[in-house]
């Protein structure tokens, strides 16, 4: 699908891993606590729900596995420790925000920093008409450098028309002075309501 | 939504990186030096205390139960934190680009205030359908409704959205009230 296009992974910041883990979490939570009412109820077992919690025949059990169980609980701790951190980095990372590296040639390299890219683009994308305000910041890395753009539009704005000025106004201007074919760019529209302008 | 999944995100990586560390560490201990665990956990104590109490005893019921509410918070939590932007089509190669559904409905609520005749209108739009709910004191539901519907079903037509989302339209009239 055209989701995994850079310009369409820029729209907004990705949750997916953050999400499915805290799911999954979610899910062991709620059939971790399935499984104990099923003991609990006697439906594995009239004896075993009177039975302590540390049941002699599991405890007798891991007696007779003494090796395997706690490595097997070693090698699960450290991978729970790796798992925990990498997903920790991952929650508290922030949004790149990356330069732009025109040329990378050794002589003379170029680079335009993410700021610059975002000022300009800004400042142009406010003279499109219907457009009240702009902001644009760089996003990706700078593997995949891509350029994410919010305009407000005032109310009665044909959207149609800004959509059709997007490409052939703002966005060429900004390849254009940069000079590169293709700058992938999410665009984010939102309208406006006029309740500001009818009291002036 | 998206900001409490990120903050739960976080507490709940901690907690996994923290038990596996602790689990790692105790077992390894008592495998080393069995005489001096436990290091850090007094888990020696818990379970004496856990071997006087049974499967079938209401403690172990209400604690099985605090952690299923809290697991069906964390999966309705995670489920409701989707993105629910509406793609509009991409008007070149590497541009993408979406509007909110607040925003849709403003602009479905535009148009349909600017119809004769329509006193009111609250819409509220998500990707997949747009409802409408229009007052007017003139007209009644039959001869309002297909007007919006058209209306509305206009300018979606104009309005480059990747799929077209269902319309649907309710007239609030005094008039139907007779």
């Amino acid at each position: 699908m055209s989701r995994k296009t850079i310009s369409s992974q820029a729209l907004a910041r990705s949750y997916g891993t953050e999400r499915t883990l805290t799911f999954l979490v979610g899910l062991i939570a709620v059939l971790g606590a399935a499984a104990v009412f099923a003991v609990s109820y006697g439906i594995l077992g009239e004896f075993r729900a009177r039975r302590s919690l540390v049941d002699p025949m599991a405890v007798d059990w891991l007696g007779g596995h003494a090796l395997a169980s706690r490595i097997g609980a070693i090698v699960l701790g450290v991978v729970l420790l790796v798992l925990g951190l990498w997903w920790l980095r991952r929650s508290l990372r922030t949004e790149g925000r990356p330069d732009l590296e025109l040329d990378r040639s050794d002589e003379h390299p170029l680079t335009v920093t993410s700021s610059a890219i975002a000022n300009a683009v800004q400042a142009d994308a406010e003279t499109v008409r219907g457009v009240s305000r702009a902001r644009a910041r760089a996003v990706g890395d700078s593997d995949n450098p891509a350029l994410r753009l919010t305009l407000w539009l005032r109310e009665g704005t044909d959207v149609r028309q800004v959509w059709d000025d997007l490409d052939t106004h703002v966005l060429a201007r900004a390849r254009e002075s940069l000079g590169i074919k293709t700058l992938p760019t999410a665009v984010r529209l939102e309208l406006e309501t006029g309740n500001r302008q009818r009291v002036s | 939504m998206r900001v409490f999944v990120r903050l739960l995100s976080t507490l709940l990586s901690l907690a996994v990186a923290a038990g596996g560390a602790l689990l790692a560490l105790e077992v390894g201990w008592y495998w080393w030096r069995p005489a001096s665990s436990p290091l850090l956990v007094p888990w020696t104590r818990w379970r004496e205390t856990l071997a006087g109490v049974g499967w079938d005893s209401f403690a172990v019921r209400l604690t099985a139960g605090i952690v299923a509410a809290a697991g069906l918070i964390l999966l309705l939590m995670s489920l409701s934190a989707r993105r629910r932007d509406v793609r509009l089509h991409d008007p070149a190669t590497e541009v993408s680009v979406t509007t909110s559904p607040r925003s849709l409905a403003r602009l479905v609520g535009h148009r349909v205030r600017a119809q004769d005749n329509v006193t009111g209108a609250t819409v509220t739009a998500s990707a997949k359908k747009i409802r409408v709910r229009a007052t007017s004191r003139l007209e009644d539901e039959n001869q309002l409704r297909p007007r919006l519907l058209e209306a509305v079903s206009a300018l979606l037509d104009v309005v480059p959205l990747l799929k077209r989302p269902k319309i649907s339209v309710v007239v609030d009239s005094p008039k139907d009230r007779r």
